[in-house]
């Protein structure tokens, strides 16, 4: 069973198709960052998800039901949303309250709750001081209350500081590396998550443009061999009578389709001295860009 | 149960209630201090004053049907405790822990109950105090009959109805201010053009100020008539039939709505 499922999900406002046949899943243990530009259609889906935006066609079941149907879904499910849903007047303290009475929980689960996010100093204080960061890490605190296993994050890096983006990051791993949570954690920005997630899923205009695990997406971007050669007038011919793609940048060749040591071969046969041979990293965040369709960086 | 529990602890962890029920008080005491004032005053007509003296039976029970005036405040609150939610947000997590949206709306309604009645004893205990002191120093003597505990309970229940009425309100339209407007628009305007024109009366009587009217009506005529009025009971169901479908409408339509 799948933590979350969404199958062919489609939902319009208006004219505007926000989802469009987006179909993924997550599993237990696992991160998976749901990525695309602004506007690309991830808040729709999360909200479809969580019950909040009614979808056109398709599912979205968590835990194989949907979210309306879940008997106890702050036991199950713990989402942070926008940063702002906080009435100001109110304290951190009485927003989990509130919430905890209403879910039926022991009251003690707020202050547990601010604890654990780091925000025990400032339970009492009424919300309207807080700052963007604190006001995403009570929101986080209210995902936490239920103790669920499944986590629904929509941007939760917006207005952290970089040092609150390091505690998410560890805080993440832990809830899904350590206590078999899945979690599904939405962002514009790959860097944010590219060092944390497991899983990543690309949604662009509405529709899914790639998901897989992050070292697919790495290895799904077109593998250069960078070499460096005195005389590249030698080789270049030679490569491309073997089968590769080259092309000249910065004093490099930038070879597609042969590996290092193949490579190295007809280097030797051409009797050309290489200075540098080496594996180009794909760069993730060029893969994201051009799938995306935002070009180059 | 537990969601009337959660709907009173988003009123008690915010200022807007005690400073509504501070106005609340300021109107009723207002009100009381000017009915005694102008008590027995016959003024340039000749004939009979157009309030009650103060030694009267009338007097009294005019005295005691004084609150449900104030009833405009117990609503904006209820108009206030459903239209925040959405003003500020806060309806984003509200429904994610109660996903089922018309349980929301039962849970305000069942807050509303209480807070509406809790208005209602602050006020008639005001009352009680300024009808028992004025009395005594008039030399009237106290009378509680059969009509002043009608007339008690009539108050206490358009200040809880009010209340729900607003809930309703709010559900129905989700903006705060239009909510707002709407309201006392519909209070000080509509009701007040209906049921002085006596062509209108018909409509009036099943206004929500019209039924009111008939809940806490002492029978004394302040000059608009009370003929035209529906019986208590019925005055009562009118109140609570508008709450409901309010309510009822709302949960089919705009509580539907995506949340975005």
């Amino acid at each position: 069973m799948s933590a979350i499922e969404i199958r062919d999900l489609g939902k319009s406002f208006g004219a505007v198709r926000a989802v469009d046949g987006v179909s993924f899943t997550v599993e237990p243990g696992t991160i998976t960052g749901y990525l695309g530009p602004n506007g690309a259609g991830k808040t729709t889906t999360l909200r479809c998800l969580l019950g909040l935006v009614t979808a056109d066609s398709g599912t979205a079941l968590v835990n194989d039901r949907r979210y309306v149907e879940l008997p106890h879904p702050l036991s199950e499910v713990g989402a942070v949303l926008e940063a702002t849903n906080f009435h100001p007047g109110r304290t951190a303290l009485n927003h989990l309250r509130i919430i905890c009475t209403a879910a039926g929980l022991p009251l003690a689960r707020a202050d547990e709750a601010l604890e654990q996010v780091g925000l025990a100093d400032v339970a009492g204080k009424r919300v309207m001081g807080f700052s963007l960061g604190m006001r995403q890490r009570l929101a986080l605190a209210t995902a936490l209350v239920g103790h669920p296993r499944v986590f629904i994050l929509d941007e939760p890096a917006n207005g952290l500081d970089p040092a609150g983006i390091q505690w998410l990051r560890g805080f993440l791993r832990h809830l899904a590396h350590e206590r078999g949570a899945a979690v599904l954690v939405s962002s514009h920005v790959l860097a944010e998550v590219e060092q944390t997630v497991d899983n990543v899923v690309i949604i662009a205009k509405g529709r899914l443009v790639r998901q897989g695990s992050l070292a697919e997406l790495v290895s799904n971007g077109d593998a250069a061999i960078r070499v460096r050669t005195a005389t590249p007038g030698e080789l270049v011919p030679a490569l491309e009578r073997a089968g590769a793609t080259v092309t000249q940048a910065d004093g490099f060749l930038r070879v597609t389709g042969l590996d290092a040591e193949r490579i190295g071969q007809i280097a030797l046969d051409e009797r050309v001295v290489l200075t540098e041979v080496g594996q180009e990293r794909s760069d993730l965040q060029h893969v994201f860009l051009e799938l995306t369709g935002e070009g180059e960086s | 149960m537990r969601l009337i529990r959660a709907e009173l602890q988003k009123l008690t962890t915010t200022r807007l209630w005690w400073v509504m029920l501070a106005v609340t008080v300021a109107y009723a005491l207002l009100q009381l201090g000017l009915t005694i004032g102008f008590a027995g005053v016959t003024g340039d007509q000749p004939g009979a004053p157009a309030i009650p003296g103060r030694d009267t039976r009338e007097f009294q029970d005019l005295l005691w049907g004084l609150g449900a005036g104030g009833a405009v405040f117990p609503m904006v609150l209820g108009v206030v405790m459903m239209t925040s939610e959405y003003r500020y947000q806060t309806i984003t997590s509200t429904f994610l822990t109660t996903p089922r949206r018309a349980r929301v709306v039962v849970g305000k309604l069942g807050a509303g109950v209480v807070v509406g009645l809790a208005f209602g004893l602050v006020v008639l205990a005001l009352t009680a105090v300024a009808v028992v002191v004025t009395v005594s120093i008039a030399g009237g003597e106290l009378a509680f009959t059969g009509a002043t505990a009608r007339i008690v309970v009539g108050t206490l229940a358009v200040l809880m109805l009010y209340t729900l009425f607003g809930i309703g309100l709010g559900a129905l339209i989700r903006n705060q201010l239009g909510a707002i407007i709407a309201a006392v628009a519909w209070v000080f305007v509509i009701e007040a053009v209906v049921s002085a024109i006596p062509a209108l009366q018909p409509v009036g009587k099943w206004t929500p100020g019209g039924a009111a009217a008939a809940l806490t009506s002492s029978g004394v005529d302040l000059g608009l008539g009370t003929d035209w009025l529906l019986p208590a009971w019925a005055g009562g169901v009118v109140l609570l039939g508008y709450a409901l479908v309010f309510a009822a409408v709302a949960s089919t339509t705009t509580l539907r709505r995506d949340i975005t």
